[in-house]
């Protein structure tokens, strides 16, 4: 399959802005108001859509859009249906219905990677506290796995990259203390700010 | 549950202050055309967010004009509208008409906010029946909770969560619906959280619930703050912006803090 880069017209390691910028040239050119309702376009529209998730996404850096890779996961390789199916959701990006698929696997029977699965698929529906809770339970059922440690640090690096980026807006690192601003006071801020009464 | 989510002005650039204040004169004048000014007196900094957000990520074509309005009456000013402004003037009678539904629960009162929005609720509800489900019952699992008096406030603010999540996705087929649902999420805990630590003090004295211990200080508070702001901000590098990242950036790192500010050792 085509290398996610070369669909966006990018040289491998362009920044995230360019990134951005590509996708949205592309998405104009292919989209249906412009391009028509052809089949033609909406495979491309696919293609870069696939192409942006992968490179945004850090995901599977393989050849093909899919996690098949980097789930380790083969057709055949005796994984529970329930995970199988949990895994297809989520090379769908549909990660509320692959909660679903891993919340009918009976208590008993979660294992390690049920329980990264099920972090990676929180994660994704923005459930940052429900996915770190998960991340460590499948550590801790297999420490030596250095995928789910990746996996780990990189839930609490969103935390990390949030706290140092508000510091360059000078406010939240001053403590963000309790007193809380009326709405009246907002108002009155607002007001002064762009002279619109 | 209005008003949290702005923008912090003394971080703009002149031109970018012009530009968010054109897409908030923007969703006014669409508020106005469409629903009077019922309409306009729910006008909310939060859905000039949601506006340019939606505007950004699906690259809408903007219109612009001039126009006195009422509370500007002697300059003329400018207003943007896009493809998206109707959305967000819609999603803001949306939200003003079930939250002030909350409200009459809590305090009992039966706000100016219920009367003007009440009229276009079936009509609305119609046109968006996925939001409508969620928001009501999101509202009523959250009512029911607040009844039970369950003093956790990262499980409570997952209803609002999960029904702003709802709201952000305008357009269900969108590839980037997964993204700006965990953008709502986060946002919406933010604003449950951020709202029961502004009003602690005001619902002791009325005894009205607050899922906050007594005790709670504002270190634990801002720990979870942080961490709904972190997954909703995350959700926003994901997705391909570029016209207004400045002032989606200023909103999420800074101007949803302003409520808050302001040091700890003035309030004693």
């Amino acid at each position: 399959m085509t290398d996610p880069w070369s669909v966006l017209g990018l040289r491998p390691g362009a920044s995230t802005d360019e990134v951005k910028k590509a996708y949205k040239t592309l998405a104009k050119k292919y989209h249906p108001d412009v391009a028509g309702n052809s089949p033609e376009a909406a495979r491309r529209m696919q293609e870069i859509n696939a192409a942006y998730d992968q490179i945004i996404n850090n995901k599977a850096s393989s050849d093909s859009y899919g996690y098949s890779s980097s789930y380790g996961y083969q057709e055949g390789s005796g994984e529970p249906i329930e995970l199988s199916a949990a895994v297809s959701y989520i090379n769908a990006r549909r990660y509320k219905e692959a909660i679903n698929a891993l919340n009918s696997v009976p208590y008993e029977k979660r294992t390690a990677r049920w329980y990264y699965l099920s972090s990676y698929a929180k994660y994704f529906i923005g459930d940052t506290a429900g996915a770190s809770a998960d991340i460590q339970e499948a550590i801790r059922r297999d420490p030596s796995n250095m995928q789910y440690r990746a996996f780990q640090s990189r839930i609490s690096g969103q935390r990390q990259q949030y706290t140092a980026y508000t510091g360059t807006y000078g406010h939240p690192s001053r403590g963000l203390g309790g007193f809380c601003l009326s709405l009246c006071m907002m108002m009155t801020f607002f007001r002064f700010c762009f002279c619109w009464i | 549950m209005f008003g949290y989510v702005t923008a912090d002005i003394t971080n703009l650039t002149k031109e970018e202050k012009a530009n968010y204040k054109a897409h908030y004169c923007g969703l006014c004048h669409v508020l106005k055309e469409k629903y009077g000014s019922a309409g306009t007196s729910l006008l909310s900094y939060d859905m000039t967010f949601l506006e340019m957000l939606l505007s950004d990520l699906t690259d809408s074509k903007e219109t612009s004009g001039t126009e006195r309005c009422i509370t500007n009456p002697i300059k003329e000013h400018r207003y943007i509208t896009t493809e998206c402004t109707a959305y967000a003037a819609d999603m803001q009678m949306m939200l003003a008409y079930y939250s002030a539904l909350d409200d009459q629960a809590d305090e009992g009162k039966g706000s100016s906010a219920l009367k003007k929005t009440e009229p276009y609720m079936k009509e609305l509800a119609e046109k968006y029946p996925r939001q409508d489900i969620v928001l009501r019952n999101e509202l009523s699992m959250l009512a029911d909770d607040q009844k039970r008096k369950i003093k956790d406030p990262e499980l409570l603010s997952r209803h609002s969560g999960t029904f702003l999540g709802e709201v952000f996705v305008m357009d269900e087929k969108s590839f980037f619906r997964d993204d700006l649902w965990a953008l709502g999420y986060g946002l919406g805990r933010f604003v449950y959280i951020m709202d029961a630590w502004c009003d602690r003090k005001k619902d002791a004295r009325k005894g009205i619930f607050n899922p906050l211990p007594a005790d709670a200080s504002w270190d634990d508070v801002k720990e979870m703050l942080i961490s709904a702001a972190a997954d909703a901000s995350a959700a926003l590098e994901r997705l391909p912006l570029d016209e207004h990242i400045s002032i989606l950036r200023n909103v999420l790192y800074s101007g949803i803090w302003l409520r808050g500010e302001h040091s700890k050792e003035k309030r004693r």
